[in-house]
């Protein structure tokens, strides 16, 4: 409101009379646009100096009535006076136009931190991104990834991987037996651990490898089995098995591979790790793998992580491979162990529940 | 494994700590899982004797007793004690001032201090075995022998600094099943002597002998024994004796069985000791015949075969060989008086899985499916006989010992430069030659290989690898070097024309859909009831009924995912699970990923609940439905059709079969309403399940030209039944129009005002396009014009005016 009053007031037509000194109109008018707010005033006072009989106009008039050497003179300054209120419109003008835009774009202003529209996005499983990682960790060094059936056949998870039955290590793993039997017509079982493919996928690549020396390399990751149930066991469960076999794959290159997976996977190289005999009916030497914490809640305790071990030669030639010629490691870990030592879990069973209010964590 | 660190200690004791050699014993590969100490700390508690007890004048139920503490107080100490075994005579541990006593919970000791209890000086205390910390309940103060120096460290007297260790022993270390195995290994490893295997004299004084015939060689390869007479069965087990195979986790029962259980944890030798005066005739060792059976020792009677292989006399079946013994002739308390004692060699596969089939186990059977030492038999019949005389007295009959089937000890060869291979380092010769040595393993070096003879006590050593693994082991693996490998290496790829499985679980989280894991067995009501599956794969050793049959679908187990997040107040779920299913098929074969009669394809199962997005300001709440779902599905199946079809899960007129190229994929649809209550659910989720195979599957790319023409849209509305497909009328179509078509799609579906009830309007988009020229309006109308035709023809399609 006072703005407009302060136009109305801006430009009574007695303040400028005739005849005045002629910077005085210019400083007029500019002051009169200045004081216009609006286009509509703009226009207004703009016809108030060079309208049909605005003051310019009328003073273009009263030339015509002066000798031609005031003409001369007065023309040149009213012309001056002309160009320069013009100057001075047009550039309120543009004045007036960015301050119309920019209260428009104020009104249209948006609140920026409304959460965004639509679904959202989901989340893979903590322990399948183990898997992944580890997938990726291996893949680096050439692994390739294997995966097979669940319910398995006897041969294939005991027998060929060194363990009869009736042989005490049998008693190591309690196994899930289904009411089917094999074509060997024992019974059919769920698979206690992923080493059938090594087997499996050792028998299928051995030619390439004896033929085109073409090394085994391969991780199989997938769902195992155990009769076993509490906060530390459950009867279904992952792990990976890692196979490698070539002419010269060592022990050393065992403790070598599988400490560097390590460092990798929980991104630290003060991670300690230590091999200690143990056994496995397919490896000798076999060994379990045991690593340490440098800091975080778990450091200085070590903690299992792994079986191992070079394979057993009974073994290699059940892949169809001659082991005179070819050795090699193989080794198998928990996805679930190694998800729950890398994000601090102590509970096994929240792996299996389901719950939105856990997966979303890892998402 | 349990035993004591003196146990061990008294064979063979390198200068360590007892940390020291636990580690030492883990590094080796005889895991230390536990070291306990046998008694907690505590001081100056020592051998007290009561010299006289009077009742304390103020209260009832203490005494004030005057103890000898011998050279800790020249004259007596006045002590008032609680105790009500506390009398003049008894020794007993005393707690003198300054003593601290164990530490309570929160691990601060109990300190002794000179007190007045009721207005009666007390000096010091005397002690229970529970407040010594070495019984968890007690009667009264600790009774020490009557012979107990006065004035000794109760520590020292007690033998309490010692610590018990537990191991857990990997089934190929039959021979550290004892505290004198385990001596042997501390000796190969650390090097400290050795002592010798402990072994009495037993004088001979009786004749008799009991005829025993070995039947079964394939059972029992050596069979000893030896009649002991006029025994004290109920003797006391010595303290020393009895504190061992404490320490060891054995309670003492009578000095016959204690004397038994003594031998096989310290040699590794189990025996059986039968009651000689119930034993009819002579004994026959022998596989079982069916239908016998036999009442074990521990009470239960099992059913024997010929697959189990026994010990009987005239009579019957005695004793289920190499396992347990039978009740009839077992030694007792009252009646005992002359005794048979028994050791045999059994042979490990005659007596692997015999325990577990009768679902128990014992500490002999063990260490007989793991193999026993049978060279040794003599010696450890007349180590337990001395024993048995020492400690029960009576008069011992020559050993009767028949060896007829025992192993063969082959010579195994290792090559010096294949060890060096596989271990990944050069250990020398000499060194292996040392660690032999070290081990007992007698063996001789020819140029680059050694031969190598395995004693009767191990049972590992067979081939080479078996000889690597011990060199590995005793060199410690902390000693071979961690290499990256130097090796040949091949490259791999991914094939184009299929996506990995991580990149299906990627587009459909995309989705808003979280990733479970539920487990491959389920309860059978879900197959039978709500999957429809009348004879699924049943699980002979469920651990739980609601986990008794593998399941053949994924969507039971997301449905229940559901109804546990609807439990936790969740207002919107969406889960998804790639796991396999399984079937009993008769057209599945053994192959290289194949198990004949059962097939196990990997699956994508997943459940939308809820609104279709979740509850927010910008959008308009909506339930999830059938085309949500599609859209879903089509991010990972690009190219799926919906064939409507029906399934038991499935709302009959909302759901659809999915194809691609033809092929079966899987399901998708609304569940079926009578499933709801099943789940606590009140409205109808959208479920999918498709084969993880199929949907991997990727299209080729084949590159079209961009053409620079302009591209004409025109819309048409054709009003038909409402039966009418969308996929086979815009296929119709396709077919029908010339090669100007780009697209043709429906971008709305009408019903209501201004149609009949048993029509729709279908609201078409036709892109045109000419790549060589601009399409004149003349061919645009006769293309449209052939598509309305079509459309007429085809479907009674009218156009919509």
């Amino acid at each position: 409101m006072n703005k407009v009053e302060s136009t109305q007031r801006a430009a009574p037509e007695s303040m400028v009379p005739v005849g005045v000194v002629p910077t005085t109109i210019v400083q007029a008018a500019m002051s009169d646009f200045q004081a216009c707010t609006t286009h509509a005033a703009l226009e207004n006072a703009k016809s108030r100096y060079l309208g049909k009989s605005g003051l310019i106009t009328e003073r273009l008039k009263g030339l015509s009535e002066l000798t031609p050497e005031h003409k001369k003179v007065h023309g040149a300054e009213i012309n001056r006076d002309k160009d320069s209120i013009e100057a001075a419109y047009k550039s309120r003008r543009g004045e007036l136009e960015t301050e119309a835009l920019n209260a428009k774009l104020a009104a249209e202003s948006i609140d920026v931190t409304l959460p965004g529209r639509g679904r959202g996005t989901g989340g893979i499983h903590p322990v399948i991104q183990t898997w992944q990682r580890c997938e990726e960790i291996f893949g680096s060094i050439g692994f390739d990834v294997a995966d097979g059936p669940e319910i398995e056949a006897d041969w294939y998870n005991f027998t060929a991987l060194n363990n009869p039955p009736n042989h005490p290590a049998r008693s190591m793993q309690d196994t899930f037996y289904v009411d089917m039997n094999g074509t060997d017509g024992l019974p059919l079982l769920l698979r206690t651990h992923t080493s059938p493919m090594q087997v499996r996928y050792a028998k299928m690549h051995a030619d390439d490898l004896t033929n085109n020396g073409k090394p085994i390399k391969v991780i199989a990751p997938g769902r195992t089995y155990r009769v076993d149930s509490d906060a530390t066991h459950s009867p279904m469960f992952h792990q990976i098995e890692g196979l490698w076999i070539d002419e010269n794959i060592s022990f050393a290159d065992l403790k070598g591979v599988y400490t560097d997976f390590l460092r990798r996977f929980f991104e630290t190289d003060a991670l300690q790790v230590r091999f200690r005999p143990s056994y496995f009916p397919f490896t000798e030497p076999s060994a379990e793998i045991d690593m340490k914490f440098d800091s975080g809640p778990l450091k200085g305790r070590w903690l299992e992580i792994s079986g191992s071990g070079q394979v057993h030669p009974s073994v290699v030639k059940n892949f169809g491979l001659d082991p005179e010629r070819f050795i090699g490691f193989a080794f198998g870990s928990g996805l679930e162990r190694l998800t729950m030592l890398k994000h601090g879990i102590g509970d096994l069973r929240l792996f299996f529940e389901g719950d939105l209010r856990f997966l979303k964590q890892f998402a | 494994m349990k035993f004591s660190e003196s146990w061990l200690r008294s064979f063979c004791n390198p200068s360590m700590t007892t940390d020291e050699l636990a580690h030492a014993l883990t590094m080796a590969g005889l895991e230390v899982e536990e070291v306990k100490p046998a008694a907690p700390p505590f001081t100056k508690i020592v051998v007290g004797e009561i010299i006289s007890r009077e009742k304390h004048p103020n209260a009832d139920r203490l005494s004030v007793c005057m103890v000898n503490v011998g050279s800790h107080s020249a004259a007596p100490l006045q002590i008032v004690c609680g105790a009500p075994n506390a009398r003049a005579g008894i020794r007993i541990p005393c707690a003198l001032v300054g003593a601290e006593l164990p530490p309570d919970a929160e691990g601060k000791p109990f300190v002794i201090k000179q007190a007045k209890m009721r207005s009666v000086e007390s000096n010091g205390m005397l002690c229970s075995s529970k407040e010594l910390g070495i019984s968890e309940a007690s009667e009264g103060l600790l009774e020490l022998p009557l012979d107990a120096p006065v004035g000794a460290d109760i520590r020292e007297y007690m033998k309490l600094n010692d610590a018990v260790f537990e191991v857990k022993l990997t089934p190929n270390k039959a021979d550290c099943l004892s505290v004198y195995g385990v001596a042997r290994e501390v000796h190969a490893i650390t090097g400290a002597s050795l002592a010798a295997a402990p072994a009495r004299e037993v004088k001979v004084t009786l004749k008799d002998v009991l005829r025993a015939k070995v039947s079964a060689a394939d059972l029992c390869g050596r069979f000893a024994g030896r009649i002991i007479r006029g025994v004290n069965a109920k003797a006391d087990t010595p303290a020393w004796m009895r504190e061992r195979l404490e320490r060891a986790g054995q309670r003492s029962i009578s000095a016959l069985v204690d004397i038994s259980n003594y031998v096989m944890l310290e040699l590794g030798r189990p025996t059986h000791v039968f009651d000689l005066d119930k034993v009819h005739g002579s004994l026959d060792v022998r596989w079982a015949k069916k239908g016998e059976t036999l009442k074990l020792l521990n009470g239960n009677t099992v059913e024997l075969d010929e697959q189990v292989g026994v010990i009987a006399d005239d009579s019957g079946v005695e004793s289920l060989a190499g396992i347990m013994g039978g009740d009839s002739t077992a030694v007792n308390l009252e009646t005992t008086k002359n005794v048979y004692v028994e050791a045999a060699f059994w042979h490990p596969a005659a007596i692997q899985g015999r325990s577990r089939r009768f679902n128990f186990s014992t500490d002999a059977g063990h260490r007989f499916e793991r193999g026993v030492d049978w060279e040794t038999i003599p010696q450890h019949i007349d180590y337990i006989s001395a024993l048995i005389l020492e400690i029960c007295g009576g008069e011992a009959g020559p050993i009767d010992d028949q060896t007829v089937s025992v192993p063969a000890r082959n010579a195994v060869t290792l090559r010096i430069a294949r060890a060096q291979k596989v271990i990944g380092v050069a250990v020398s010769a000499d060194e292996m030659s040392a660690i032999f040595t070290r081990l007992g393993l007698r063996h001789t070096r020819d140029a680059d290989k050694f031969t190598v003879t395995p004693p009767s006590y191990r049972f590992d050593i067979e081939i080479e690898e078996d000889l690597i693994e011990e060199i590995a082991r005793i060199y410690g693996f902390d000693n071979i070097p961690a290499l990256p490998p130097l090796a040949r290496a091949a490259m791999r790829a991914e094939p184009t024309d299929r996506r990995s499985l991580h990149d299906l679980r990627g587009a459909i989280a995309a989705k808003d859909y979280f990733e479970v894991i539920n487990y491959s067995f389920v309860d059978e009501s879900w197959e039978k009831e709500i999957v429809g599956n009348v004879n699924p794969i049943r699980l002979l050793n469920p651990i739980a009924s609601q986990m008794a049959v593998m399941r053949s679908s994924l969507i039971p187990g997301l449905l229940a995912n559901v109804a546990h997040n609807l439990k936790h107040k969740a207002a919107r779920v969406r889960v998804f699970e790639l796991g396999k299913v399984f079937m009993r098929d008769s057209s599945a074969q053994d192959g290289k990923l194949g198990i004949s009669g059962v097939s196990q394809p990997l699956m994508l199962g997943g459940v939308a609940w809820g609104g279709a997005a979740s509850e927010q300001w910008g959008e308009r709440e909506r339930t999830v439905d059938f085309f949500d779902g599609k859209s879903d599905l089509q991010a990972v199946i690009p190219g799926l059709v919906c064939v409507k079809a029906t399934h038991p899960l499935l709302h009959p007129g909302r759901s659809a079969r999915i194809t691609l190229n033809g092929q079966h994929a899987g399901w998708l649809g609304e569940l079926h309403p009578r499933h709801l209550k099943a789940f606590d659910l009140d409205s109808a989720p959208i479920v999918f399940e498709v084969m993880a195979s199929v949907a991997q599957l990727k299209k080729g790319v084949a590159v079209e030209v961009v053409a620079k023409t302009p591209l004409v849209r025109r819309d048409v509305a054709l009003v038909v039944e409402q039966s009418v497909e969308s996929d086979a009328l815009i296929q119709s179509l396709h077919q029908a129009a010339g090669p100007v078509i780009r697209s043709i799609d429906v971008f709305d579906v009408y019903r209501g005002a201004n149609l009949p009830p048993d029509r729709k309007s279908v609201a078409i988009r036709v892109l045109m396009q000419d790549t060589e020229r601009t399409l004149e309006d003349s061919q645009i109308d006769a293309t449209m014009k052939k598509l309305v035709v079509r459309a007429e023809e085809a479907f009674g399609a009218t156009l919509r005016t």
